[in-house]
C-alpha cells in the first residue's frame, strides 16, 4: 500500500471542510495564516498555495494510515481489538476529593496531568478551558495548581489541537502534554507520523491522555438551543448519566435541567457520525467514566510512556485504583465495536462502496477484520 | 464625486491672478475656466471636488486672496451650487464647477434654479469623463442643459476655454440664467497656450433685495417655465452670431463634419491625417445648445453627407436631426454619420484614429488603421523596464489594513456577510487591492443607502450580515441623511467610516473633518464619531494598523444585531502623511526566518496581503522590501507568521 496522498489547503477545504467531515480537533489551526479554528469552525481567511499541507497531513477526517499512526506512537501497527491497543485497563479516581468534586467523574485526568507536570513528566499541558457562553478552546497550563480550572467535560467539539500547535513554539514549553478526545489523540499521532518536514515541534509532546467521545456537539447550534433552556453564563457542569437515564445534564449553581438525549443528538457534529474510535486508541492512556460506579473512571493504559506515568502516579498516591469489574470492560468493548460498526456503515453509506472509506487507509488486512466485525 | 487621480499641481506654478494682461500663459484647461472666471470678475467659487473638475475650484482656492474672492469646499455639489446662486442671487458672480455624476447631486436645486433664474452671471462647469479615466461612470451631462432650459457652452481650444467663460458672465446676467460650460478631461487636463485679458475685482456691494416677493422662487412655475423657454429663444439669436462656432472647408464639401468640444481637434486631425481638407468641411460649434439654427442649417445644406462627432452621448446629432427634421426642405436630403450609424461608438472615450476610421469608412478610402497587435507589442516593449501591477492601494494606505481586516472578520463570522460599497479611494476593494471585499458601488453615500434596504430583508429570510462602508468626505456629502433613515428604520447595518482625513482621490482637498477650509485658513471641524454618538447609536472606534483589534471590533458589531452601528477606521492617509514627515519605521526580512513558499506562509506578505512595497526574490525565495515605495506602516510584520518582517523604528 503506498503512503496516502498528502494535499494542500484548498483540498482539505473540498475533502473534509465542504463535505461536513470536520471533527474541529484544531489540528490544522495555528499552523500557518490561512486556517484558524473561531467559533466552532474551521475557517479558511484566504487561499494557500502549498501543496502539500501540514493541514491535509495532519487531518484525521483524510486519508489515514492507522498503521503509521500506531507505529509512531507505539512501535507497533494499528490493533484493531474492540478497544485498541491495551497494556492494562483499571478503575480509577484521583485521591483527593476536592480534585474529584471538581472533576467529571473521578478526576484522574486532572490529578494525572497534575502530577505529570509536578514530577517533570511534561512541563506543561494543553487542555480545554470553556467561557461562559461554553464555548471551548485550548488553553495551555504551566502550574499544576492550575489544571483543576480547566477541569470537566465540555461536550461541544473544542479545537484543543490549534493552541498545541500555537504554545509547543515557545521556547520555554519543551515537553508538553496534551488531554483529548479520540479524533485529537488520533491527529497527534498523525503528527508524529507525518513524512513533512517538521515545523510543528511534534518532539516536544511527551504525553497524550485521550478521553473517551461517543460524540460532540456542534456549537453555534448547540448553544443556541440551550440558550432558551438555562442561562448558559451560569452552567458549572454537563453530563450524560449512564442509561437508561436518556438524558443531557447541564448544572448551574443551584438548579439543573435534563434535555431528553435525543433532542441533544440532534446537534451532533456530522463528522461523529464516521468516527471509528470511541475510547482515543492513540493515546498513551484513555479515561472515561466507570459506568454504574459514582465517582471513578475506567482507565486504559496503552504506552509504555503512560504506564509509567500510572504506575508513578498510583505510587506517589495521586490516584487510588481498583479493578474494572468485568461487567464493565465487556461493556465498554460492546460500545466501542458499537461505534466502530455505525461508523463504517455510516461512511459506507455516504461513500456506497467498500472500497472507499472516506478517509481510512488501510492494508488489506486490517481492513478486512475491521469489515468482517 | 472622487474616483480617479488628479494631476499633481506642481508647487511653483504660475499664480493665475497675478498674469499680465496680453501676456500668453501655458495653462491647464481647467485654469483657463479659472482665469476666465477671474477676467468676469467672479467674487465666489464653490465646488466639491470630483475629477476631472477639481482644479477649477482649486486654482481658484489658491489665489483667492490675491483676487479677493471667496472660495469653498462645500460638503457636495447640491450645497455648492445652492452657495454660489445665493451670491449671485445677492450680485456677485459666481462659479460652480462638478464632475458629470456631481452634477446629478445638485441636479434637484438645478432646476429650480432654471426656472427661478439669476440676477449676477452663474456659471456651472460639468466635467464629463469619456471613459470614465477617474469615474465610476460615463454619462454625459449635455442633455441636461435641454432638459432644464440652460444654454450650454463647449469650448474647443484652451483660448476659448478662458475666453468662454468670461464671456458666460454676460450672457448669464443677459438672459438672467445659469449657463452651463461642459468639459471633458482632455480639455480639462491638458496645457495650452492662453493669451490672457484684464482681471477684473469683484464688486463689494452685494445685496438681496427681491424686485418681486417671487423673483428669487420658481414660482408660479408654469409662468417661469415659460419664461426659460423664452430665454432660450433669446440665447439661441445671441449664438447666431458668437464667434465660438465657425466653419472651415471648402465652399462646396463634398462631407461636412459637424462637432464641438474635444471632437473638433479630433476631427480637425483626422482630416489632415486623410488630406481631405479639400473635400471635407467641419462645423466647429462652441454653444450645443440652444442651437444657432439658421448657423446650422446653412452649413448642413452645404452637403449632402455629414458626420457628427461628439463625446459621449449622440445630443449634437439628435439636436441636429431634430432641426433638419422640422424644415427638411430648408437643407435638402442629408444622409447622417455618426452614433446611430455606428460610425462613431456610443461608449468610451473618442480620439483621432476613431475619427479617421469613421472618414475613411464613409469615403471609401484606403486607410492603414493602426495595427491591433499594436498595444501588445508597446506592452511587450514597455514591460521589460516596469513591474506588472494591479491598480491598488498605496504602500502604508490605510485601507489596505482595514480592507485585510474586513475580509477576516466576515470569513471568521461565517456568515456570508458583505461590503456594500461607496465612492472613494476604498472603492479599489471591488477588485484585489481590497479583496474583492466591496461588492456594490453606485454613487456617493449609497453603501449606507443600500445598507438601509439590505438591513430590512429579514423578513425575507435575509441572514447575512451588511457592513456598509464610506470616507470620511464621503460621510459627509452623502452619508449622514442614510444612516439617520437607517437609524428611523431600525435597519440592520454596520457602517465603517475609513477616516483617513482626506479627500484623497481628488488631491487631497480638505472638508469638514480636517479643521482647514479650501484657502488654507483654520475651519471648526466635524468630528465624526461625536456626531454618530448624538444620532444615538453605538460607535466604536480604531486604528486600522491593529488588524486584530479592528477584526475583533468588527466581528462583535457584527454579532450586535442592533440596529445601525458605526465604527470610525481612523488613520491619516499615507501620501498627506508622507508629506510631512518621515515614514514611522524602516522595514526589514529576516531572511532566516522568512518561510517564503512552504507550508506555513505560502507567500502571504507578497502574494495575499499584496502591498507594493513587498516583493518576491525567487531566486533566494525569500520575500523583500521595495524601500524606495516602503512607507514604514509596519503593518505587514503583524502579518508574518514567522516574525520574519522587522519593523525597526525608523
Ligand atoms: C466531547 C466529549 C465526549 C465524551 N464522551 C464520553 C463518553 O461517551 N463516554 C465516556 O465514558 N466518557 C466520555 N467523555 C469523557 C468524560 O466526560 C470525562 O472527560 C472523562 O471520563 C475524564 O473524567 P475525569 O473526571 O478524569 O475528568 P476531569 O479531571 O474533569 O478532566 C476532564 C478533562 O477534559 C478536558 N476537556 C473538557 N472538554 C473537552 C473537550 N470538549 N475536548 C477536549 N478536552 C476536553 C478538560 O480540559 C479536562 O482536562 C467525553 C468527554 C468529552 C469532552
Amino acid at each position: 500500500m503506498s503512503p496516502p496522498e498528502i494535499k494542500g489547503n484548498l483540498q482539505l477545504r473540498a475533502d473534509v471542510i465542504d463535505r461536513g467531515l470536520c471533527a474541529l480537533c484544531g489540528a490544522c489551526a495555528g499552523i500557518c495564516p490561512y486556517l484558524v479554528a473561531h467559533r466552532g469552525r474551521i475557517v479558511a481567511l484566504d487561499d494557500c498555495a502549498v501543496e502539500r499541507g501540514r493541514c491535509y497531513a495532519f487531518c484525521p477526517r483524510v486519508a489515514t494510515d492507522l498503521d503509521a499512526a500506531s507505529n509512531a506512537v507505539f512501535g507497533a501497527p494499528f490493533d484493531t481489538a474492540p478497544i485498541g491497543r491495551v497494556a492494562q485497563v483499571l478503575m480509577t479516581r484521583a485521591a483527593r476529593e476536592n480534585v474529584r468534586s471538581s472533576a467529571q467523574y473521578g478526576g484522574t485526568v486532572s490529578a494525572i496531568v497534575a502530577f505529570a507536570i509536578e514530577r517533570g513528566f511534561i512541563d506543561s499541558a494543553v487542555l480545554t478551558k470553556s467561557d461562559a457562553s461554553v464555548l471551548p478552546a485550548g488553553v495551555l497550563v504551566r502550574d499544576p495548581d492550575d489544571v483543576l480550572s480547566h477541569a470537566r467535560s465540555n461536550y461541544v467539539a473544542a479545537p484543543t489541537l490549534a493552541a498545541f500547535n500555537r504554545e509547543a513554539r515557545r521556547e520555554e514549553v519543551r515537553r508538553v502534554g496534551v488531554v483529548g478526545t479520540p479524533c485529537q489523540a488520533l491527529a497527534l499521532a498523525k503528527m508524529r507520523a507525518s513524512p513533512l518536514e517538521n515545523r510543528n515541534n511534534v518532539e516536544k509532546l511527551s504525553l497524550v491522555v485521550g478521553l473517551f467521545c461517543t460524540w460532540a456537539l456542534d456549537l453555534d447550534s448547540f448553544t443556541r438551543f440551550l440558550a432558551e433552556k438555562t442561562p448558559l453564563d451560569r452552567i458549572s457542569k454537563f453530563d450524560i448519566p449512564p442509561p437508561p437515564a436518556n438524558v443531557f445534564q447541564a448544572f448551574s449553581d443551584s438548579t439543573s435541567v435534563s434535555i431528553p438525549l435525543d433532542e441533544v443528538r440532534r446537534f451532533i457534529r456530522p463528522s461523529c457520525n464516521v468516527c471509528l474510535d470511541m475510547t482515543a486508541e492513540f493515546a498513551d492512556v484513555s479515561v472515561g467514566a466507570a459506568e454504574g460506579v459514582e465517582g471513578w473512571n475506567t482507565l486504559i493504559v496503552r504506552s509504555e510512556r503512560g504506564r509509567e506515568l500510572v504506575d508513578a502516579a498510583r505510587a506517589a498516591g495521586v490516584i487510588e485504583t481498583d479493578a474494572l469489574p468485568d461487567e464493565n470492560l465487556n461493556h465498554l468493548k460492546g460500545a466501542s465495536l458499537g461505534k466502530r460498526r455505525r461508523a463504517l456503515a455510516n461512511i459506507r453509506q455516504t461513500t456506497g462502496s467498500d472500497d472507499d472509506l472516506l478517509y481510512l487507509e488501510l492494508c488489506a488486512e486490517t481492513r478486512s477484520r475491521l469489515l468482517a466485525e | 464625486m472622487s474616483f480617479g487621480s488628479t494631476a499633481e499641481r506642481t508647487i511653483d506654478m504660475a499664480n493665475i491672478a497675478t498674469f499680465e494682461k496680453g501676456t500668453s500663459q501655458l495653462l491647464m484647461g481647467n485654469e483657463a475656466i479659472a482665469r476666465g472666471a477671474l477676467e468676469a470678475g467672479i467674487g465666489f467659487a464653490a465646488a466639491y471636488p470630483g475629477t476631472p473638475s477639481s482644479e477649477i475650484i482649486g486654482s481658484l482656492a489658491e489665489v483667492a486672496k490675491d483676487a479677493g474672492i471667496y472660495v469653498e469646499w462645500s460638503i457636495n455639489e447640491k450645497v455648492a451650487l445652492e452657495a454660489a446662486a445665493a451670491a449671485a442671487f445677492a450680485g456677485v458672480r459666481s462659479i460652480v464647477a462638478m464632475k458629470q455624476n456631481g452634477l446629478s447631486v445638485a441636479l434637484d436645486y438645478l432646476m429650480g434654479l432654471a426656472l427661478t433664474g439669476t440676477r449676477a452671471g452663474i456659471v456651472l462647469v460639468t466635467c464629463d469623463d469619456p471613459g470614465a479615466l477617474s469615474s465610476t461612470e460615463e454619462e454625459d451631462s449635455r442633455i441636461v442643459a435641454k432638459w432644464a432650459c440652460l444654454p450650454l457652452l463647449e469650448p474647443g481650444t484652451f483660448q476659448e476655454e478662458k475666453d468662454m467663460t468670461r464671456w458666460a458672465y454676460d450672457l448669464s446676467e443677459e438672459l438672467k440664467s445659469v449657463v452651463l460650460i461642459r468639459g471633458v478631461t482632455r480639455t480639462s487636463h491638458a496645457r495650452g497656450d492662453v493669451e490672457v485679458g484684464e482681471r477684473v475685482p469683484p464688486l463689494r456691494q452685494a445685496k438681496f433685495e427681491p424686485s418681486n416677493p417671487l423673483e428669487f422662487t420658481s414660482l408660479p412655475a408654469p409662468f417661469k417655465h415659460l419664461a426659460a423657454n423664452q430665454k432660450i429663444d433669446k440665447a439661441r439669436e445671441i449664438f447666431e452670431s458668437s464667434p465660438f462656432n465657425w466653419y472651415q472647408g471648402p465652399d462646396k464639401p463634398d462631407l461636412l463634419i459637424v462637432t464641438c468640444g474635444s471632437g473638433w481637434f479630433y476631427s480637425l486631425e483626422a482630416v489632415t491625417a486623410l488630406e481631405l481638407e479639400k473635400s471635407v468641411g467641419i462645423l466647429k460649434l462652441g454653444t450645443t445648445w440652444p442651437l444657432p439654427e439658421k448657423l446650422v442649417r446653412e452649413h448642413l445644406s452645404l452637403a449632402e453627407e455629414v458626420l457628427v462627432v461628439e463625446e459621449i452621448d449622440p445630443f449634437l446629432e439628435g439636436n441636429l436631426k431634430e432641426l433638419v427634421g422640422e424644415d427638411p426642405s430648408a437643407v435638402g436630403p442629408i444622409k447622417f454619420y455618426g452614433k446611430r450609424s455606428g460610425h462613431i461608438p456610443v461608449a468610451g472615450e473618442i480620439n483621432p484614429d476613431i475619427v479617421t476610421a469613421a472618414l475613411a469608412r464613409i469615403l471609401d478610402i484606403e486607410h492603414r488603421p493602426v495595427q491591433p497587435q499594436y498595444s501588445q507589442k508597446a506592452l511587450a516593449l514597455t514591460s521589460q523596464f516596469t513591474h506588472g501591477r494591479m491598480v491598488g492601494f498605496c504602500a502604508g494606505c490605510p485601507h489596505r489594513a482595514t480592507f485585510w481586516s474586513i475580509k477576516n472578520a466576515i470569513k471568521l463570522d461565517g456568515r456570508n456577510g458583505f461590503v456594500s460599497g461607496d465612492i472613494g479611494c476604498y472603492s479599489m476593494a471591488v477588485g484585489p487591492a481590497g479583496y474583492w471585499q466591496i461588492k456594490t458601488m453606485q454613487s456617493m453615500g449609497s453603501g449606507t443607502g443600500m445598507a438601509c434596504g439590505f438591513g430590512k430583508l429579514a423578513e425575507f429570510g435575509f441572514t447575512q450580515p451588511v457592513i456598509a462602508v464610506c470616507g470620511d468626505s464621503t460621510f459627509y456629502h452623502a452619508t449622514i441623511p442614510a444612516i439617520i433613515s437607517g437609524i428611523y428604520n431600525r435597519a440592520n447595518f454596520t457602517l465603517l467610516v475609513l477616516d483617513n482625513s482626506a479627500t484623497a482621490m481628488t488631491g487631497f482637498q480638505p472638508h469638514p473633518g480636517t479643521g482647514r477650509s479650501a484657502m488654507g485658513e483654520p475651519a471648526p471641524t466635524v468630528d465624526i464619531p461625536t456626531l454618530c454618538r448624538a444620532l444615538g447609536v453605538r460607535v466604536e472606534e480604531t486604528d486600522p494598523f491593529d488588524l486584530t483589534g479592528t477584526t475583533d471590533k468588527l466581528l462583535d458589531l457584527m454579532r450586535d444585531d442592533g440596529g445601525v452601528r458605526v465604527m470610525v477606521v481612523k488613520r491619516e492617509c499615507a501620501l498627506v502623511r508622507a508629506r510631512r514627515e518621515k515614514p514611522a519605521y524602516k522595514m526589514r526580512i529576516d531572511v532566516e526566518r522568512c518561510l517564503g513558499e512552504s507550508c506555513g506562509c505560502s507567500r502571504l506578505c507578497s502574494r495575499v496581503f499584496q502591498c507594493p512595497a513587498l516583493m518576491w526574490d525567487a531566486e533566494k525565495g525569500v520575500a523583500a522590501i521595495d524601500s524606495v515605495l516602503c512607507a514604514g506602516c509596519g503593518v505587514c510584520a503583524d502579518i508574518c507568521p514567522s516574525g520574519a518582517i522587522i519593523r525597526e523604528t525608523a
